[in-house]
């Protein structure tokens, strides 16, 4: 009877821990509320979390930056765009950072403000292959999400690629498990040039076809990860993750851009896109660069965010974005940090603009 | 009489404090359930029938009103494929680990020398103790393969005429990888309560057996298992508990899928709190709210699948006491 009193004592333990997990992410992150800004004497200290595509650049950034700006500490996060857009929202962090821009619907505090401009490709890795930059559209990417396009030898996919010996092996494609703003700009792609064949829509999370071989893979090192392990698959993958993608020797795709041409995502092929679009680009800077018309415009391409509110805990806060900000708008923009993670910098007219939308953080 | 009184002060203390258990309980139940009521009211019985989960187009800025609440354009909320996902992991988790906790549990009891008792009863425990994440690392490392490569086409070619054993196998994430991952995490839960109560069996009991003329294995199977019966039953209940609401292990090896009901043992899947967990960012960019009035009503079907596992234990342990 010793025995049943022990097991009873575990079972309330373990009833508790059920609970605890059933409740504890919704309501950890519910509880926290507002800004958790860490003041000692004159320094003050930045919370910045986001995007995975944006990451490697703030790496970049901060160190340079707090080098020349001793009173401000910065810290970055990895976590998906996602949870940049909602923790900005929550005021838990002062810098969100999305490759998505806001919806519509957002709190009218809450500001995006681009900071560069980036890429994404579409990598694969079928054995043999990887060498071979092969040609997908936005159409063949769709049917493969949605499962019409089973095998690498499918005839979209030969009719794109002649003279390729491409395998009858199944195609493994990889999608965002996170809230992922390469999940936004992909879907787009695949929604601004396939219509009706991708029934989806766009969003940082979309409600994906049934498909039994859909895998689900957190975050852009996630991707890449889940690309080199297996074998046949083929995933969306931020420009800024080409290093890595080089580095485990996979497929970069050439994609259909809406010249009906097919292109790789290099310096010239994204400014190209970002020169047809950048123009349109309303005060609040929320505009789409995907599916760019032009001879050898890349279909991939966004603004980085940064999901900023225009009421921050203090003025010394605010006085350190707003610095911040600028400072990435300007030296950041530099060959030297974005040329590391191939983002291209922002047209003069766009530093304009998200130096006015900057001023606005008090 | 000061001690009297220190005695009555003592016990209202220790009275508070055992109260604001229920009460935190109770709480939390009720904030959950509150939560959930918009969804529920948006959804009906599909919210728990349907197998469709949907946000709603976010970017449209257009919404759709469903019985008196307001959703994103587009918006479904069907958990039905998460529901089935948590019990079949959990139930792949438990067939694994119980004849193998149990089996542990008799060898470091009843077989084990001493000095090698210590090593491996110290070695079960530290298991317990490793962060689910180190697990969700080892399945994508370990597991992941070995279902793609090895246990998932053997299974699928020896047992594949039940239907649900039978392939395509396809990348090892999956159902079958996360009910092992689990497996593992549960075990030590389960080896370490079936050892102490094994060893708890009074000695007066096997000294009888022993004097009756059982051989050891006799005096096992007609003494010493039966006496630790209710605490292994409760051990698995334990474990069942831990593996329906484990998330980020689950989350790394399951494949996260979405729309789909499970079709064979090694397909991805997806669990209740995986769901949560990767959803809540998504979730939170809803202005209409309704996705996490979704999320909340899953944390809630968690909540109600856990309490009716743990009260269901209870009632069959009590009456496996009295008989």
């Amino acid at each position: 009877m010793e025995a049943k009193r022990a097991w009873r004592r575990w079972a309330s333990a373990g009833a508790a821990t059920i609970l605890a997990a059933a409740v504890a992410a919704p309501a950890a992150t519910w509880a926290a509320g507002r800004p958790a800004v860490h003041r000692s004497g004159s320094s003050v200290t930045l919370l910045e979390t986001g995007s995975t595509l944006l990451y490697p650049l703030f790496n970049l950034w901060v160190p340079a930056y707090t080098h020349t700006h001793p009173g401000v500490k910065i810290t970055t996060a990895a976590t998906g765009s996602g949870t940049g857009i909602s923790e900005a929202t929550s005021g838990a962090v002062q810098i969100g950072a999305s490759d998505a821009y806001l919806p519509p619907a957002h709190p009218s505090t809450l500001m995006n403000i681009p900071l560069a401009i980036s890429a994404q490709q579409v990598n694969y890795n079928v054995p043999g292959l990887n060498g071979v930059h092969l040609k997908l559209s936005g159409p063949v990417l769709a049917g493969i999400y949605t499962g019409r396009i089973k095998t690498w030898n499918a005839a979209p996919i030969r009719a794109l690629n002649p003279g390729v010996k491409l395998p009858a092996h199944a195609i493994v494609p990889l999608r965002r498990a996170d809230a992922s703003g390469d999940t936004f700009i992909f879907t787009q792609y695949l929604t601004f040039s396939a219509g009706k064949a991708w029934p989806a829509g766009y969003g940082t999370s979309v409600s994906w076809p049934a498909l039994p071989s859909l895998v689900a893979e957190p975050g852009n090192s996630g991707m890449v990860s889940g690309l080199k392990s297996i074998p046949y698959s083929v995933a969306y993958v931020g420009v800024s993750y080409l290093n890595e993608t080089n580095a485990a020797h996979l497929g970069e795709a050439k994609l259909e851009n809406r010249a009906g041409n097919f292109v790789l995502p290099v310096a010239a092929t994204i400014e190209t896109a970002a020169k047809a679009r950048v123009g349109q680009t309303p005060p609040d800077e929320a505009l789409s660069l995907v599916y760019a018309p032009g001879k050898d415009a890349y279909p991939i391409i966004n603004y980085e965010y940064a999901i900023v509110s225009q009421k921050q805990a203090s003025a010394a806060v605010a006085a350190a974005v707003r610095s911040f900000l600028t400072w990435a708008l300007t030296v950041g923009n530099g060959e030297r940090f974005l040329s590391q993670v191939h983002f291209q910098p922002l047209p003069p007219a766009i530093v304009k603009m998200s130096k006015a939308q900057i001023a606005k953080v008090r | 009489m000061r001690g009297e009184r220190a005695d009555r002060l003592y016990r209202a203390g220790v009275g508070l404090l055992a109260g604001a258990v229920p009460v935190a309980l109770g709480a939390i139940a009720v904030f959950v359930l509150v939560d959930a009521l918009p969804a529920l009211r948006y959804m009906g019985l599909g919210f728990w029938t349907g197998t469709q989960w949907n946000l709603g187009n976010q970017y449209g800025g257009t919404t759709a009103s469903q019985n008196g609440v307001v959703a994103a354009a587009g918006a479904t909320f069907g958990i039905l494929p998460y529901i089935l996902g948590t019990l079949l992991t959990s139930a792949v988790a438990l067939a694994v680990a119980l004849p193998l906790g149990v089996g542990a549990a008799l060898f470091l009891s009843e077989y084990a020398p001493p000095r090698l008792r210590l090593w491996l009863s110290s070695l079960v425990e530290l298991l317990a103790g490793v962060p689910s994440v180190v697990y969700g690392l080892w399945g994508l490392a370990v597991v992941v393969p070995a279902v793609a490569g090895g246990i998932g086409p053997w299974l699928s070619a020896a047992l594949g005429f039940i239907p649900f054993l039978r392939g395509p196998v396809g990348t090892g994430l999956g159902l079958l990888s996360a009910g092992l991952v689990l497996a593992v995490m549960v075990l030590p839960l389960i080896a370490a309560t079936a050892r102490d109560a094994m060893q708890q069996t009074p000695r007066a009991l096997r000294e009888g057996a022993v004097a009756l003329g059982l051989t050891r294995w006799e005096a096992i199977a007609g003494v010493v298992l039966p006496t630790a019966r209710p605490a292994i039953f409760g051990a698995a209940i334990l474990a069942l508990g831990r593996a329906l609401g484990e998330t980020m292990a689950v989350l790394m090896v399951s494949g996260g899928s979405i729309n789909l009901l499970p079709t064979n043992l090694y397909g991805p899947v997806n669990t209740l709190a995986a769901v949560i967990a990767s959803q809540l960012d998504a979730a939170f960019t809803d202005a209409t709210h309704m996705a996490l009035h979704a999320l909340a009503g899953i944390a809630l079907t968690l909540f109600v699948i856990s309490l009716v596992v743990n009260g269901t234990a209870r009632l069959i342990v009590r009456r496996e006491g009295a008989a």
